[in-house]
């Protein structure tokens, strides 16, 4: 009961931790439109936890499942692609192609660029 | 009566459209690490089978992103919960951050150019050009800016999980075919470009390997977020 009791805890203190984050973010976001509230929200929980305003261990385990399981949260938005079927018809192709393509010349670029400079001065 | 009342009602269609999507992505990804398969990505698998669903059912997209307003509604607080893993290596972040915030600014910067110039070269619509550029950093953060920037959201969507795809699938493999072997520029390569999964997918490899990809993560979803509105304004100003 006692395991119970805290776990229950810890998912009330990090759904209140990152909520307070966002609504800050938020707030941040009104008065400066430059990142998103979420992003914005982002930069405030890594402060807050790093300056201990929240408990880190108290939250992680509530965040590690958050993180593994949020992909599902992508799906709806994903599915938005049946309403511009007529425009993958046309180029569906053509973003495929350069999704690859750029894909490529970014993971070659950021691989390469690290490995020559950064892990050789290491 | 009171059941026909109730499949009419919006509370109960939200709960089969969440439920059912989550159901659905449970049953893909179990199926994947039964079979041990990185093709059958539950994200990419539960879109495709759901757009069937829509189209053979003929239901309204509309209708169906509508009813599963809960999981729209959790994609902010999921971005933020990333600030636990940035909280993590925050550590990392201020040894070596000269280097990592330069290799990634110089990707990124690559990345939006590169995918906004050939997308206007060969498509030529501004909406998709924006949504290719913005294909590389994690999905909320992207869609979000696609918003701003009035570019295609449901292919930007559907880019994002291209593009974490193809660099899961290939990434490590690529990059050790040419010659990147360390564990930490791997990370930050497939992190950078095939963002979350990615990042998923490497973290099988070592725990360095997950370490830096989901840096590189979102150090790339910071430095696209504040430069690209920028670099994208600049870019379409020229056509």
């Amino acid at each position: 009961m006692k395991t119970f009791n805290k776990k229950v805890f810890n998912v009330t203190y990090s759904v209140f931790a990152i909520c307070s984050c966002l609504a800050f973010g938020k707030l941040c976001s009104y008065f400066a439109p430059i990142l998103p509230s979420s992003l914005y929200g982002l930069i405030t929980f890594t402060l807050t936890l790093h300056f201990r305003l929240f408990d880190a261990d108290k939250i992680k385990s509530t965040v590690v499942w958050c993180i593994k399981h949020m992909a599902v949260c992508f799906v709806p938005a994903g599915v938005g692609i049946v309403n511009h079927l007529d425009l993958v018809r046309q180029f569906g192709l053509a973003i495929v192609s350069i999704t690859f393509v750029t894909t490529f010349i970014l993971l070659t670029l950021v691989g390469l660029i690290y490995q020559r400079y950064a892990v050789s001065e290491e | 009566m009171l059941i026909t009342e109730l499949l009419h009602s919006h509370l109960l269609s939200s709960v089969v459209a969440v439920t059912g999507t989550i159901v659905l992505f449970q049953f893909v990804a179990v199926l994947q690490r039964k079979l041990n398969a990185i093709w059958l990505q539950p994200m990419l698998m539960s879109i495709l089978v759901l757009m069937a669903l829509l189209l053979w059912q003929d239901i309204n997209f509309d209708r169906y992103f509508s009813n599963s307003w809960l999981l729209n509604a959790l994609l902010e607080p999921a971005v933020v919960a990333l600030g636990f893993p940035l909280y993590q290596h925050l550590e990392t972040i201020t040894k070596q951050w000269k280097n990592i915030v330069l290799t990634l600014l110089i990707g990124a910067l690559i990345a939006i150019i590169s995918s906004f110039i050939i997308t206007m070269l060969i498509i030529g619509d501004y909406t998709i050009a924006v949504a290719l550029s913005l294909k590389s950093i994690t999905t909320p953060i992207a869609i979000a800016i696609a918003g701003q920037l009035d570019g295609n959201t449901a292919i930007t969507a559907f880019t994002i999980i291209l593009a974490g795809f193809f660099g899961a699938l290939v990434g490590p493999r690529w990059l050790t075919y040419i010659k990147v072997k360390s564990p930490k520029a791997q990370g930050l390569a497939i992190g950078a470009a095939s963002h979350a999964i990615g990042t998923a997918t490497v973290s099988n490899i070592s725990y360095e390997h997950a370490a830096y990809s989901s840096l590189a993560l979102i150090v790339s979803a910071v430095i696209t977020a504040i430069t690209s509105p920028f670099i994208i304004t600049f870019l379409a100003s020229l056509w």
